[in-house]
């Protein structure tokens, strides 16, 4: 269970340097329209698929670690012991929906690979950046099959909270 | 065929999978999935749970969301949100109740950069609370002004619940922006007016404030020139639509790193820890509006929306009628569910019955924004109450909430004022 979450760490900061190239490409874009009117070739559809991938994964580790925003008004007033069985409930239900996204995202990565679809610039084919985005779906699973076990055996480490913003 | 029974039975499913504490998104778009499987079949389901996210998850507006999220986290950990409450104490601190004014001030400022209610809230927990307890504010009070000026983050631009509603109601998020500030300002000038009035009621209840020279303001403001003139340049820009909103997300957060690496306030490891936050919230709100839109697809088939609407407009009531009780409805939804939840659940039922009795959408944002919000500081669940209760571990959940009842009536008032005069919402959207 400390490896996984070790590995979550290290997963979502891969995921997290997606977003900072997103967020230079974004910035540069501005900068080079009107500093020496050039475009970036792809940046748009580059920006894009990797807000596809850095979302997926970013899920999936949400996910694995049990922070998605949950309604607490029930599980508050249990006693520990309640406590636990709903956090189990809640991640036998995390990886059922995990398992059939995966499923369904592997027929749409598939589908992809076989239309051709490429990116408009630079003809970068599509479904390599869609299979990165699965493949964090279907980690997320395997993960979220040993956070389980961990439950069950009541061995799980309890994540810690962050701060949800909004 | 009448799809009414499975459009209720996804309904009850959905609530019961929430109060069993089921992540709100993989509940929603589990319903949906499934209710759209019974009426279409199960392979048209899966052809949409393959198509629909992954669309989601690469739509270029989408990257508002953890850009913008990107830019306060980087504003938070370099500790703009400190010197933005030392130059709003040195201008405001001069007052009975000036710290408490300063706070209102310093959040709106942050709000600006950060975009959310509950950041606010908790950054302002740690900086301004200990300092208003030195001063002997009482507890509620401190408590209360941190949990009203933190909702300030849901209506100044760039607020994340604008973006989503944006988002979903295929609305302009910069119009949407922009049709925040001035009811923001409202918002700023009521809250510190009714800090004033408690001054002025109560003499005792709150200390004398303290004198700050020029040379002090003066060096105060150093501290802040840099991120207030990055916040105009944002929504001037996308006034002046010298970029989009996305684009604008992108500035901010590039804009914020610069000014934080250029005073030499973030570190290498800092930065991976704000894109770890700013990925963390981010994933949390998009697998809620993943799980939305693939439950708005099941609302379709069932027709529920139209339905809604017919139900409500044949009530009879007036229009301000239908929209007392639709505000009336999220007040209680507030109850027992968070600001951004609920804006996602409800917004694609509610919106076309918004749009069929001709109220503006623009307009319409904001009223529901600054709706939601009272949920962020309305007992019991208050999720602006719970942050602050989590980070100042000595004070009760009753002395929050008894300490945010002038705000609550403060907000109820300014709701009143903007549905009063839409033009305070409309103005500036207008004339763009």
């Amino acid at each position: 269970m400390k490896r996984a979450l070790a590995f979550a760490t290290v997963a979502e900061r891969v995921a997290g340097l997606f977003l900072a190239v997103v967020t230079v490409l974004t910035f540069a874009t501005v900068v080079l329209r009107y500093a020496f009117s050039i475009a970036i070739p792809d940046s748009y559809d580059l920006s894009r698929n990797f807000l596809g991938i850095l979302t997926f994964w970013g899920i999936a580790m949400t996910g694995f670690r049990g922070e998605h925003i949950k309604v607490d008004l029930i599980w508050g007033v249990l006693p520990p012991a309640g406590q636990r069985a709903l956090d189990a409930l809640s991640t036998v239900f995390t990886l059922l929906c995990m398992a059939v996204f995966a499923y369904a995202m592997a027929t749409k990565v598939l589908g992809e690979a076989t239309s051709g679809e490429t990116t408009y610039d630079l003809n970068l084919p599509v479904w390599p950046f869609y299979a990165l985005a699965w493949s964090g779906l279907a980690v997320s699973v395997l993960l979220l099959g040993l956070r389980l076990a961990g439950q069950l055996r009541g061995t799980a480490e309890t994540p810690v909270p962050i701060a949800l913003s909004h | 065929m009448d799809h009414g029974p499975i459009a209720l039975l996804g309904f009850v499913a959905l609530f019961g999978l929430m109060m069993l504490r089921m992540p709100i998104g993989l509940a929603m778009g589990a319903v949906g999935v499934t209710g759209f499987g019974l009426i279409n079949g199960f392979g048209p389901a899966l052809k949409l749970l393959a198509q629909s996210p992954i669309r989601t998850a690469t739509d270029a507006g989408f990257a508002v969301i953890p850009m913008f999220l990107l830019m306060g986290a980087i504003a938070t950990t370099s500790g703009m949100s400190t010197e933005l409450f030392r130059a709003a104490n040195a201008f405001l601190g001069r007052f009975r109740g000036g710290l408490g004014m300063a706070t209102i001030a310093a959040c709106a400022g942050f709000a600006a950069i950060s975009g959310s209610s509950v950041a606010t809230a908790a950054t302002f927990s740690a900086v301004a609370y200990p300092e208003m307890r030195r001063h002997r504010y009482p507890q509620s009070f401190s408590a209360g002004v941190i949990a009203a000026g933190g909702t300030l983050g849901s209506i100044l631009p760039p607020s994340l619940v604008l973006a989503v509603y944006s988002l979903i109601t295929q609305q302009d998020v910069g119009k949407l922006y922009i049709a925040g500030i001035l009811p923001g300002i409202l918002a700023i000038l009521m809250y510190i007016a009714t800090i004033s009035v408690i001054a002025l009621a109560r003499p005792g209840f709150l200390p004398p404030g303290e004198r700050h020279g020029w040379p002090e303001k003066l060096r105060a403001l150093r501290g802040v020139w840099a991120i207030t003139l990055l916040f105009l340049f944002i929504v001037g820009g996308m006034y002046g639509g010298a970029f989009t909103p996305t684009e604008a997300a992108g500035m901010g957060a590039g804009g914020a790193f610069l000014i934080a690496t250029a005073r030499g306030r973030l570190s290498l490891a800092q930065l991976m820890d704000c894109l770890q936050k700013a990925l963390r919230t981010s994933a949390a709100i998009f697998s809620i509006l993943i799980g939305a839109l693939l439950f708005g697809y099941f609302l379709t088939v069932t027709q529920t929306p139209q339905h809604v609407t017919e139900f409500v407009t044949g009530l009879g009531l007036p229009r301000t009628g239908v929209l007392l009780l639709i505000m009336l409805m999220y007040l209680v939804l507030g109850c027992v569910m968070d600001a951004m939840a609920m804006v996602i659940l409800t917004i694609p039922i509610i919106f076309p019955v918004i749009v069929s009795l001709g109220f503006d959408p623009v307009w319409f944002g904001v009223i529901i924004v600054m709706t939601v919000e009272l949920g962020l500081i309305h007992p019991p669940v208050g999720m602006n109450v719970f942050v602050i209760k989590s980070v100042v571990r000595d004070i009760g959940m009753g002395t929050i909430f008894i300490g945010v009842i002038p705000f609550v009536i403060t907000d109820l008032i300014r709701l009143g004022i903007l549905i009063g005069f839409p033009i305070i919402s409309t103005y500036l959207p207008n004339h763009m």
